[in-house]
């Protein structure tokens, strides 16, 4: 059924795009964790920077970014939203040509991402590095992809949106009004400009911004991924479909109000760290209620998680999506940030979410679309399990690398002896941390093979496919003959 | 912060245009998050929602020809 359902559904929707978008969102996430393993290396041992500044730290660093979040991100999150609106509206993109238009600005904005930031061409605002001209092409091609998408949803032959688009739509609304107020600068060269804002109101844009990539980009858009892949793969409907919509209307609600917490004790009125702190709170009702709403899908069918890796990649990620927006209501909290914030405590956490939640439910969502847009099995099924235990492992131990180097990082900054001294200097503290820098590259070192692993696995995929004839066969299948 | 009377305590003289627009969408949002929870939880919508959960499988079907709807 499954499979003549594919077959099916292949000569109905566009589905060439949505592999494209497949194949280099697992090439973008080698590169990523290639380079992340690189600069993690690079604090551990600084002899890698070979005193060469195209790179340094500096300059890698938001390579490294920008790799992970809006290249593997952007396409995992292209690709599987231009599928599941045709799956779930049961009608083909609205413009497959906008499709690829998308494809190849996306994959333009990353070439060039690759060449300006070596080079050290940036705005200097986190996650918002690109220069003025790329920021124009990025909101371009973004809104290509949001109008596409919301013209094939106005086109669907269902009366109900399915909840998986409410949240991808949220991400793309949010997602152009975010990108394009941050951006806002005066260009006073092709690659060089500043920023319309400045000082304190400059630092509260950034962060309306930052968190809110987290929040609508790294969260909202990859529940649309969840609430579609988690069932599918489990082959039952989600839990509750109330609890999703409750949890989409609370997630859109609540997350713009959390930026503040990222500037506690600073220059920024007082009581904006307090509200963000305090929505901050509140915000592990929905964010909860969402990850057991996916983990209890599999109620009365946990057996499934013995024999199928990809439902394994798709829950553990659930069990670090709970996780880490359990860790960062508390770190936003004034107490504990001030003992969390500038530390390594911080990228434990980010690396939580994003290694564990963001790459766990991608990679799941991946295999999936695999089997069902090369019509056959993996090429293996022990490398996708191998896979499963590198990431795992390897996200633990960088999480725990950062929990353990970040809170004893916060300690001594803070200790000071009964004259009232500090009881460290800087650079003691940064030599303490060199063991779990050099834990984290480890870490990072074994996420990265599960990476190539599954490179390899997905390339050899396609191959079996094209040897087989199995993609070609599901186009050329007569639609009578399925039945 | 003797209380939380001062606490919460405003200078409503001192509100600009844009706080009061700040304010009066988030109160009025504030209010419909109120009525979403509501109707969501109300036992007479429950099935009606439940039903969509059904949606990502009814495309095979349909794929297939099977849905007469």
């Amino acid at each position: 059924m499954e499979a003549t359902a594919d077959y099916a559904a292949e000569r109905k929707y566009d589905f060439d795009v949505v592999r494209w978008f497949t194949i280099m969102a697992v090439v973008y996430l080698v590169v990523g964790a290639a380079v992340g393993v690189y600069i993690a290396s690079e604090l551990a041992w600084p002899f890698l920077n070979f005193d060469n500044p195209y790179i340094s730290f500096g300059r890698l660093r938001p390579v490294h970014t920008n790799a992970v979040i809006f290249a593997f991100g952007g396409c995992t999150l292209m690709g599987t939203a231009f599928y599941t609106v045709q799956r779930t509206c049961g009608v083909s993109l609205w413009s497959n040509r906008l499709a690829w238009f998308t494809f190849w600005g996306w994959n333009a904005i990353i070439v060039l991402a690759v060449i300006t930031l070596p080079l050290g061409l940036t705005q200097s605002k986190e996650y918002a590095e690109l220069e003025w001209p790329i920021d124009i092409l990025i909101a371009v091609v973004w809104l290509a992809f949001t109008f596409n998408f919301i013209m094939t949803i106005a086109n669907r032959k269902t009366s109900h949106i399915y909840v998986s688009n409410w949240f991808f739509l949220g991400m793309m609304v949010m997602i152009v009004y975010l990108h394009v107020v941050n951006s806002l600068s005066i260009p006073v060269g092709l690659m060089k400009s500043y920023s319309l804002f400045s000082g304190v109101q400059d630092a509260m844009i950034q962060w309306w911004w930052g968190h809110n990539a987290v929040g609508f980009y790294l969260t909202a858009g990859f529940l649309g991924i969840m609430y579609y892949f988690v069932p599918k793969q489990a082959n039952r409907p989600i839990y509750s479909y109330r609890l999703s919509v409750i949890h989409f209307w609370a997630l859109m609600f609540g997350y713009v109000w959390l930026g503040a917490h990222h500037l506690q004790y600073t220059a920024l009125p007082d009581w904006t760290g307090s509200l963000g702190a305090a929505v901050s709170l509140a915000m592990i009702i929905p964010s909860w209620g969402g990850a057991v709403n996916g983990m209890m899908t599999l109620s009365g069918a946990w057996d499934k998680l013995r024999t199928d890796y990809v439902l394994r990649f798709l829950i553990i990620a659930l069990a670090f999506y709970a996780m880490s927006t359990f860790e960062g209501p508390v770190m936003s909290l004034k107490t504990v940030n001030a003992l969390s914030h500038y530390t390594d405590w911080t990228i434990g956490h980010v690396h939580s979410g994003a290694l564990g939640w963001v790459a766990g439910i991608s990679i799941g969502a991946i295999y999936h679309l695999m089997t069902r847009l090369w019509h056959t099995e993996m090429w293996s099924e022990k490398l996708v399990n191998v896979h499963f235990w590198t990431a795992t492992i390897g996200t633990v131990i960088y999480v725990v690398a950062m929990w353990v180097s970040g809170i004893m990082q916060g300690l001594m900054w803070r200790a000071y002896d009964e004259y009232g001294t500090l009881a460290y200097t800087f650079v003691e503290s940064v030599a303490a941390m060199h063991p779990y820098y050099a834990m984290r590259a480890v870490g990072g070192g074994i996420f990265l093979l599960g990476a190539i692993i599954m490179l390899f696995n997905v390339l050899m995929t396609v191959l079996k496919s094209a040897t087989a004839g199995s993609l070609r066969e599901a186009r050329g299948m007569p639609a009578v003959a399925v039945a | 912060m003797s209380s939380l009377a001062d606490y919460f305590e405003t200078d409503w003289a001192a509100m600009t245009a844009s706080d009061w627009v700040g304010t009066l969408l988030t109160v009025v949002i504030f209010v419909l998050m109120g009525v979403a929870y509501f109707q969501v939880f109300r036992p007479k919508n429950r099935d009606k929602l439940e039903a969509k959960k059904h949606i990502p499988f009814e495309d095979d079907h349909e794929d297939l020809g099977e849905n007469d709807g």
